[in-house]
């Protein structure tokens, strides 16, 4: 069972998400921002992880910046943003992130993405 | 509703809460960047959120507010009050749009108009010249990139008629998705109520169809006509979503396949029909070569003519027109359908596409990379996923080709590499991952990200690959391999300084609010519930009574009372604690005042400072609530007849800006809410005057009344002292119905004013109304109960002392005269109050308003913790009755409402 950490301070795009994922069968973890994250990561292994741009405490930069810094597994991880931020692509990129979608986004292309990055068939 | 909208709209009222705050709080102090953060943040979230229903009158509002806030964030737009109104109506605007999904579970039509006027008028303030903003439309990573030809034998495509495959052809180039679908319906099928056919033929973009019996026939009379026995073959356009939507309920019973657009061009027809013309396909290849499309088309066209359009020359040649129109620089396919006049036989794109990398040298078109065998993929790859891949891949390119940043370099390096593995296993392309691994322990080891790209470029051809929308702008310099830190040294810098910053704050445990949302139904049942243990725990001191008068069982009666005092004891703690729940800050109804006394006070011209104090108060949610509306109706008195307006303030030596404090304390058992303001205060003359020519009062009173009892009779009934009825407070309800609101929940009411100084304003209600405690009298054999908040005191009069003063009874209590009425006559029971041995009467003196009134009745019994439940239904209208209770052996106490009685 793949286990993905969804990133986001808004609990109805991480319900949005969440729904999606299970009935892909993933398994699911949420953190609200990027601090919670980032414990949740030292704590436990995840396959992906789905990260929100703008959080409060620590934002999805910051928290994929921090965790590509520590000496541990270093699974693939989606940045999820909106039009707003669409010009941070780059940013998102240069901090660690692997992939970058555009919020809403369809659900079957969200689990292209997923499927991609975590490996399956 | 589903959970997901619930959740939205629960979390999309927090938001409109927090945005309005903020709003007020950024009107104070306009400067501070991090509210204006906030602020977007908010705004941002909500409209992401609107974003995942379909909502378009709110997104657009949201979007429109989102782009005005960033804009204000970075200081392009300076923050004005109109921007504040504005941006407040619009939030306005989204709250009874969220009213109105809660209601029909959709926004009517009806709101369109209001949210493109909202819309403009916020991108209104967006558009200052030069920096007009446009929401910037980035197109999700999506790419036309035709579908990939699959290893596994293409479907018999050239037994589809050829006008059919051209068609689907200049669909394909029109970016139409192509797929080959198989529907193998169960044998079975029709005693599960599926029709195979229907379902078939309404398959959504079908192009064609054909049905074919998946065994041989048996003889006619051996047919089982109820077992199916058919395949059904489509060529459709319908997307793979699409399909599989459609086909949701039989997923097992497709098989999809998507048709690369170069797989249809399969000439067809009679192969004898004509001489093979040696020279024609030579001077074609020939004029190929050269790049003439012109001349080749305009030759081909010719030799068109002179052909029966039957044969398979005809048909070669008018895909070859067709290419040449819609394909024009893919020479390569151009060429096979040219040779395939020679042999005559099914062009086999697979093996023709396998010899695309012999073609390398020549300048690569899309169509032939398309062919790479590299990108060949498993049969399962949608074009939406080899879309998706190709743009994963570019990325992770880009990625590999950034600056190094020290700090997370090999984290970044390494969640490449798990990205490459993943995409690797997803294609089904295991066996390379071992190349990937060397690649990568390559790169970590000669701290270079070389031979990663290498590999990549080895693996994953460049061109093959879509120029990913979502690249960023500098793109990858695939030339110049990129120098990755040495690996310890990162490590340890890594970890270092990972450890300084987060290993301690890891440890302030920075978990978000233990708090739950709890639906108030759930709290009410849990009350409802405390209520009946209340109850039920009643009948133990009852049943010990009987254990031992009735049958003698003393030591059963005394076990019993001790088991009692414990149930008593967890009982009531349960009810405290469900009663903190019940709990709610006064902030709660505090919080709409900061927007209504700016709106109103602006409306009306006046300045007026709004301050806020013990909003931490908590009471009871039922209290909470109540208080709403009777807090409304003085504030907007206070700001509508009592603040004056700024230039007559000045005159009076006033600061031209009043202020209205709204402050909550608590009181032992109560919370005490007073509004002050330091406005003209009410004058004690003009209310009389007033009263007394509305009749509410007479003469005598009149001289009688002291200013402070004068300015009380602003809550009498029918009394309004406006001149002028406003919009605002003159709605022709006074004082009177929020003293009527606030008695209801059993608080008080009381006003003090000085003329020219200001008024303040006293409510006192119950901390909780939950609990009721009564007392239990007795009268003409039934039992009924009294709040003991009405009760005074109990006495006993003897029948001697009471007098009948105007035909109405009176006793002196005290040195006072307490008017004395009979609950039996009130009740409308015929008979006297009974007397005990020494002829004295019980009498209950309650309180009514200032005055003490004594009740006649038979005896009195204790007093109880009752959960008062209102009367409903028919009983309702019983005003004399404020609910009933049930009581420990089961009976049901009625308990009175002495102000109604009387």
């Amino acid at each position: 069972m793949k286990r993905i950490l969804i990133v986001d301070d808004a609990a109805t795009v991480r319900m949005f998400h969440r729904t999606i994922l299970e009935s892909a069968g993933y398994t699911v973890d949420e953190a609200v921002n990027g601090i919670e994250a980032l414990e949740k990561a030292l704590q436990s292994a995840y396959d992906l992880y789905m990260v929100d741009i703008n959080m409060p405490k620590l934002d999805g930069y910051g928290f994929l910046r921090e965790l590509r810094g520590h000496d541990i597994p270093q699974p693939p991880a989606i940045m999820i943003s909106t039009e707003a931020e669409a010009s941070d692509q780059s940013q998102a990129y240069a901090s660690g992130a692997n992939a970058y979608l555009i919020k809403p986004s369809k659900p079957e292309q969200l689990l292209v993405h997923v499927r991609l990055l975590i490996g399956e068939a | 509703m589903t959970p997901l909208l619930e959740q939205f709209l629960s979390e999309a009222r927090d938001f409109l809460q927090g945005i309005g705050e903020k709003l007020m709080q950024l009107e104070k102090a306009p400067a501070d960047a991090e509210l204006m953060t906030e602020l977007f943040r908010f705004v941002h979230t909500l409209k992401g959120n609107s974003g995942l229903f379909d909502f378009p009158e709110m997104t657009r509002v949201l979007h429109a507010g989102e782009d005005l806030m960033d804009a204000v964030r970075q200081g392009r737009v300076a923050y004005s009050q109109e921007l504040a109104d504005r941006l407040l109506d619009a939030m306005d605007f989204i709250g009874m749009l969220c009213d109105e999904i809660e209601l029909n579970g959709a926004i009517g039509s009806a709101y369109a108009a209001e949210s493109a006027r909202l819309g403009a008028s916020l991108r209104q303030l967006i558009s200052v010249p030069g920096t007009a903003v446009e929401g910037v439309p980035l197109a999700v990573p999506s790419s036309t990139e035709q579908p990939i030809p699959t290893p596994a034998a293409l479907p018999p495509l050239e037994t589809l008629p050829e006008v059919v495959r051209m068609a689907a052809f200049r669909l394909a180039h029109e970016g139409e998705p192509l797929h080959w679908l198989t529907y193998t319906p169960e044998e079975g099928c029709f005693f599960s109520g599926d029709d195979p056919f229907f379902q078939a033929r309404q398959t959504p973009g079908v192009l064609w169809g054909g049905v074919v019996a998946r065994e041989a026939w048996p003889k006619l009379l051996e047919v089982d006509a109820y077992r199916c026995i058919l395949d059904f073959h489509l060529l459709t356009t319908a997307s793979r979503a699409d399909l599989d939507e459609y086909y949701r309920y039989m997923p097992e019973q497709i098989r999809r396949v998507a048709i690369p657009a170069l797989a249809l061009v399969q000439p067809q027809g009679d192969p004898n029909g004509g001489p093979v013309y040696e020279d024609f396909v030579v001077e074609a290849l020939d004029t190929l070569g050269r790049g003439d499309n012109g001349s080749l088309a305009h030759a081909a066209r010719t030799m068109l003519e002179l052909s029966n359009p039957d044969l398979w020359l005809a048909s070669a040649l008018r895909w070859l027109l067709l290419l040449l129109e819609l394909e024009p620089d893919n020479h390569a396919a151009q060429g096979v359908v040219i040779e395939s006049l020679r042999n005559l036989e099914t062009i086999d794109w697979l093996a023709v596409t396998a010899m695309a990398p012999s073609v390398e040298d020549e300048p690569c078109t899309a169509a032939e990379t398309r062919m790479s065998p590299v990108e060949m993929s498993p049969e399962e790859m949608s074009p939406e996923e080899q879309a998706s891949l190709a743009a994963l891949v570019a990325t992770q390119r880009a990625i590999l080709g950034l600056p190094i940043e020290a700090a997370w370099q090999m984290g970044r390096v390494r969640a490449v590499i798990s990205t490459l593995s993943g995409c690797l296993r997803a294609c089904q392309r295991e066996d390379e991952i071992a190349g990937l691994e060397a690649a990568s322990a390559a790169a970590l080891d000669d701290a270079s990200a070389a031979p990663l790209l290498d590999w990549l470029d080895r693996h994953f051809s460049t061109e093959s690959v879509a120029p990913a929308p979502a690249a960023p702008e500098h793109k990858a310099t695939e030339a110049a391999p990129v120098v990755v830190l040495p690996a310890e040294d990162t490590k340890s810098a890594g970890e270092g300084e990972g450890d300084v910053k987060f290993g301690r704050r890891a440890e302030d445990a920075f978990s978000g609010p233990k708090s739950l949302k709890v639906e108030q139904a759930k709290i009410d049942l849990l009350m409802n519930l405390i209520g009946e243990i209340v109850v039920a725990k009643n009948a133990l001191p009852y049943l010990a009574g009987r254990a031992e008068t009735v049958f003698g069982v003393r030591e059963l009666s005394r076990e019993i009372k001790a088991q009692y005092a414990v149930i008593n004891r967890i009982a009531e703690e349960m009810q405290d604690a469900i009663m903190q729940v019940r709990m709610m800050p006064v902030s709660f109804v505090f919080q709409r005042f900061p927007r209504l006394v700016r709106d109103i006070s602006r409306k009306l011209g006046k300045e007026v400072k709004l301050v806020l104090e013990g909003e931490e108060t908590e009471a009871d949610k039922n209290i909470i609530e109540s208080l709403g509306d009777p807090l409304v109706h003085i504030v907007r008195n206070s700001l509508d007849h009592g603040f004056e307006l700024p230039e007559v303030r000045r005159a009076a030596g006033k600061p031209s800006e009043g202020t209205l404090t709204i402050r909550a304390t608590q009181e032992s058992d109560r919370v005490v809410i007073e509004i002050q303001d330091d406005g003209k205060g009410i004058d004690p003359e003009v209310v009389k005057r007033k009263a007394y020519e509305k009749g509410l009062i007479d003469e005598t009173t009149l001289e009688r009344l002291s200013d402070q009892e004068a300015v009380n009779l602003v809550f009498a009934a029918g009394f309004s002292t406006a001149e002028v009825i406003s919009d605002l407070s003159g709605r022709g309800v006074g004082m009177d119905v929020v003293r009527t609101a606030i008695e209801k929940v059993n608080g008080a009411i009381a006003l003090d004013s000085e003329k020219g100084r200001g008024t303040r304003i006293r409510l006192s209600l119950p901390l909780s109304m939950a609990v009721t405690n009564v007392m239990i009298i007795e009268s003409d054999g039934q039992i009924f109960g009294l709040p003991m908040d009405n009760v005074v005191e109990t006495v006993r009069v003897a029948r001697t002392d009471i007098r009948t003063i105007k035909r109405s009874m009176a006793t002196v209590l005290r040195g006072r005269i307490v008017p004395l009425k009979s609950l039996n006559k009130l009740l409308g029971l015929a008979t006297p109050p009974i007397a005990n041995d020494q002829d004295e009467l019980a009498v209950l003196v309650v309180r009514l308003g200032e005055e003490s009134v004594g009740l006649l009745v038979d005896d009195f019994r204790e007093t109880v913790d009752i959960i008062l439940k209102p009367m409903t239904g028919v009983l309702a209208g019983l005003g004399c009755y404020s609910g009933s209770a049930l009581m420990g052996d089961g009976s049901v106490l009625m308990v009175l409402n002495v102000k109604e009685l009387m």
